[in-house]
């Protein structure tokens, strides 16, 4: 049967993301590359820790952290998360439009969360926290920004998805990247986990 | 879905550009990483022909240090790993009985990401100098060159190092799900178990490099302060996310060839690999034991005694998993018919090199012992002895023994001989005096020496060694292209072989196996020859054939991201914006176009099973 | 490929779907139930420090394990590693794991010696 046909209740497999070899080899490559990412963001996390308390003159973590702004912006990530466990439960019903929903919900929190990060680092750098002001101030930006980053590329690949697949319903060749979508928001939630306890909550107490 | 006839035939260059099949792939590693081979030769040689003499003025200072760095980058980054990556693509699908890898179009995508940083890298000696830093590129040493030249370091490695990534997934997901039926993981050919375990290194240690490239580059081109201690930096930042990564890079380099070894070895001893699953265990745990030891490369730091004996111990420790594949070796040439190929030749002339590296090796692994050695030429003198003494040869090696596979053609034995000789014989001479040089305390990484040391005598002879090893390679080259102007060869299997890659016939067909084969045991084609058959019994009727297409996407792809370092060394955001926009269309174009590859008919697969062809 | 769920039978069929409604029943229960834990221990988290009541060195280790306990929640329930087919996964991100492991330790333990 043809990959990209469009699946009926009748014919639908118990998997659709890993029902053809090229979905299997897909599903097992991505995770094998979130292996890798943990890895790359150890580094950061690790950089970041060996340099946190070198702030010189600049302010201290302690100093400038707002934890209640934080704390939102973890809910709208965890709630994100949530929201593309449901579209991926919709996959697996070879329910299409509540898919594009539910994935559309964790666009708009994941435009949220960078919307306030952005603030954040606004208000940081006025209190005088740049990238250059001393180690902690690169460490920090370099390790948050990252994260950014990968929020920043993880909506404009689930934008691209959905556009390109909008009115085509599930078949064998989409499934595969919509479920991989899915775990690569959880993965840059599991990150935000860490940044939240080891950056944030952290540097409270010094 | 896309039929035959939709599918575009592009011949010449435009097919090199766009091919996704791993066996072209594969020859293109091949022929990159051989030309960054004989750039990195040459730089070497060069080094050499300053330290011929003491007092010498040919190559000093600045030039000296940027050969240094380049050549040991270049070997290391640019020549042996896609050259790994060669042998990987051309034989480790057809070993498992593959039609193809796992992700075709992300290879096309690795490959010209490793060239174009290639290329950036070395562009840097018309572009304002090459990186001075060497290959380790410490801080503070690193950040404050004025130059560009480091920047070109950093760019460089970065792009190739993506594509190196990509490959090491694609070659794990390859192993685990192409399989053909019966090809159990036990019963997978070593140099497969080899270039996996290999994979597996790469996808965790390469995300380090990554890192530590993008502090490096931070610090340098947008002020950042990882590794200024003025702004509360710290210097062994670096040097631990180098060696985190470092360290599992050797065995990257190390295991593959041990794989190669272990082919050949069992293939011209017309003898089963000894302790098959000993090996396959080795190799694991000498790629597991390889990210715990990264901070004997560290010892004169200062971390202290526990930590430098915790290191030391573990480093002692990989002694004993490749003392096994050692001695298994040797096992496998008792009793056994050997023929003393050239390929043969260079893998018994790897096994006393690479033990006599390894012996090195345990001596540097002691701290006290190390505090003697470090920085001396004894420790260059070790790591060639692994590298070349071990890596080189082994790729030598496969190269003899893979030849008529990959290229259709059989490299001439007499002159892989006179290669052999010429190379071994100059290796020895080269990097043997090494030893001694370092234990009197000549260090590595300096320019010239004064006369009245001592150590006249043993850097001229090892100047002649370089010069050899120099001949060794240029008769290879000759040997190559004699082959090119001769006939294809007529027999599939030159050398009796027991794995799968023998089992097609030449040239190998597109589609790699018309049947997909069944495997019955270990050395799947030796069980079918014993068993009377002499070819692989099909798993599968005859059938329609999917293919990938191919795509010129990889190449613009990777040739934005090089425009973009470029805007990124010279602080021109216009060229880092075009170059990354660049990328960013071509990964949208790739997710928007849709690409079910093609199929070959039944019918043509049939035809060319009847003229001999698959 | 997945033909073979046309050719089985049809009461085979309806009682396959059902099973299967219920096991995405029974899922989607487990995604909830962990939502609300993960929001749960990100909210206990959060006051250990916020209230300022319980010391640096034992909220430091408190809150860590919380982080992980709720990392297993993602890794999985969300991301369904505790479904099967998921060796190679669980293996991939173990090792990656490990790897981290060492690397954090060594940046944070082994740069300012004295």
């Amino acid at each position: 049967m043809n990959a990209g046909e469009r699946l009926t209740d009748a014919n639908f497999p118990a998997h659709p993301e890993k029902a053809t070899l090229e979905g299997k080899n897909k599903f097992l490559g991505f995770w094998l590359f979130l292996g890798g990412e943990t890895v790359l963001f150890a580094t950061l996390f690790g950089t970041y820790l060996g340099l946190r308390n070198m702030h010189l003159d600049g302010p201290s973590g302690e100093e400038l952290f707002s934890l209640p702004l934080v704390f939102l912006a973890t809910m709208l990530l965890l709630t994100s998360s949530l929201t593309s466990v449901y579209a991926v439960l919709s996959l697996k019903q070879n329910k299409v439009r509540s898919l594009q929903g539910w994935f559309i919900v964790t666009l708009l929190l994941g435009l949220g969360f960078l919307g306030l990060e952005i603030y954040e680092f606004i208000h940081y750098v006025h209190e005088g926290h740049t990238f250059t002001s001393s180690a902690f101030g690169s460490a920090f930006y370099t390790l948050v920004g990252f994260h950014g980053g990968h929020v920043l590329f993880g909506i404009l690949w689930i934008s691209t998805l959905l556009a390109r697949n909008w009115n085509r319903g599930i078949t064998l060749a989409n499934a595969p990247k919509y479920y991989l979508f899915a775990l690569y928001w959880h993965f840059v939630d599991v990150v935000w986990v860490f940044i939240f306890t080891v950056v944030y909550l952290m540097g409270k107490v010094g | 879905m896309a039929t035959h006839e939709s599918h575009k035939k592009r011949s010449g260059l435009m097919d090199w550009l766009t091919t996704v099949d791993h066996k072209k792939i594969g020859i293109l590693y091949l022929l990159a990483g051989g030309f960054f081979f004989l750039i990195g030769g040459l730089e070497a040689i060069l080094m050499r022909i300053q330290l011929m003499e003491p007092d010498s003025k040919i190559f000093t200072g600045e030039l000296y240090n940027q050969l240094l760095t380049m050549h040991g980058t270049t070997m290391i980054f640019l020549a042996a790993m896609p050259i790994i990556f060669g042998f990987m693509n051309a034989i480790l699908p057809l070993q498992i009985g593959a039609r193809d890898v796992a992700f075709p179009f992300v290879n096309a995508v690795g490959f010209w990401l490793f060239f174009f940083g290639g290329l950036l890298l070395n562009l840097s000696w018309f572009l304002g100098g090459a990186p001075e830093a060497g290959w380790t590129a410490y801080a503070p040493l690193s950040t404050v060159a004025e130059d560009t030249g480091v920047d070109f370091y950093v760019l460089g490695l970065q792009i190739a190092g993506a594509g190196t990534l990509a490959g090491g997934i694609n070659f794990l997901v390859t192993v685990i799900n192409m399989r053909a039926p019966g090809m159990t993981f036990m019963r997978m050919p070593l140099f497969t178990w080899a270039s996996f375990v290999t994979s597996g290194l790469i996808l965790f240690a390469f995300p380090a490099l990554t890192v530590g490239i993008f502090l490096l580059m931070f610090e340098r081109i947008f002020d950042a302060n990882f590794f200024n201690a003025d702004m509360g930096g710290n210097v062994l930042i670096w040097e631990h996310i180098f060696w985190i990564f470092g360290h599992p890079e050797v065995y990257i380099l190390i295991l593959p060839a041990f794989g190669i070894i272990s082919e050949i070895v069992s293939t011209f001893s017309s003898k089963r690999l000894f302790g098959y699953s000993a090996m396959v265990f080795a190799t694991v745990l000498i790629g597991f034991l390889g990210f715990m030891v990264w901070v004997h490369h560290m010892f004169t730091v200062g971390l202290g005694p526990v930590a430098n004996s915790i290191f030391a111990v573990a480093t002692m420790a990989i002694a004993i998993p490749t003392g096994v594949k050692i001695f298994n070796w040797i096992f496998t040439m008792w009793g056994g018919q050997i023929r003393f190929t050239t390929a043969m030749l260079f893998a018994v002339g790897f096994i006393p090199t690479f033990v006599m590296g390894g012996v090195t090796g345990v001596m540097l692994s002691v701290p006290a012992a190390d505090y003697q050695y470090h920085d001396s030429y004894f420790v260059v003198a070790h790591f060639h002895y692994v590298i070349v003494g071990g890596l080189i040869l082994g790729l030598f090696a496969g190269l003899y023994y893979w030849y008529p596979r990959m290229f259709n053609r059989v490299l001439n034995e007499t002159l892989g001989k006179w290669n052999f000789w010429l190379f071994f014989i100059g290796f020895h001479l080269t990097f043997f005096p090494q030893h001694w040089l370092g234990l009197m305390g000549m260090p590595r990484r300096v320019y010239t020496y004064m006369s009245g040391q001592d150590l006249d005598g043993a850097n001229f002879v090892s100047t002649i060694g370089a010069i050899l090893m120099g001949a060794g390679t240029i008769v290879l080259l000759i040997n190559i292209v004699i082959s090119a102007s001769s006939k294809y060869a007529t027999t599939k299997d030159p050398w009796d072989g027991r794995t799968l890659e023998w089992a097609m016939p030449v040239p190998t067909p597109e589609y790699n196996f018309a049947q997909t084969p069944l495997v019955r045991g270990l050395d799947a084609l030796y069980v079918e020859k014993t068993a009377g058959n002499g070819e692989m019994t099909p798993a599968e009727p005859v059938g329609e054939i999917h293919m990938p297409n191919g795509s010129i996407l990889p190449f613009i792809l990777s040739f934005g991201l090089f425009i973009a370092g470029f805007g990124f060394i010279y602080a021109n955001w216009t060229v880092v914006i075009v170059g990354l926009g660049v990328v960013l269309v071509t990964m949208f174009l790739r997710s928007v176009i849709d690409d079910h590859g093609y199929h070959i008919h039944k019918e043509e697969v049939e035809a060319d099973i009847k003229g001999g062809r698959a | 490929m997945a033909d073979h769920h046309k050719t089985t039978e049809p009461t085979v069929h309806r009682h396959e779907e059902i099973q299967r409604k219920l096991a995405l029943k029974e899922e989607r229960k487990h995604h909830n139930v962990s939502f609300v834990m993960m929001i749960l221990l990100t909210i206990v988290a959060f006051f250990a420090i916020w209230s300022d009541k319980i010391s640096d060195s034992f909220a430091v280790i408190f809150i860590l394990t919380l982080a992980v306990v709720q990392v297993f929640f993602q890794l999985y329930i969300w991301m369904h590693l505790s479904h099967k087919g998921h060796d190679f996964p669980i293996w991939g991100m173990a090792s990656g794991v490990l790897v981290a492991a060492i690397t954090v330790a060594s940046l944070m333990g082994m740069i300012w010696t004295s």
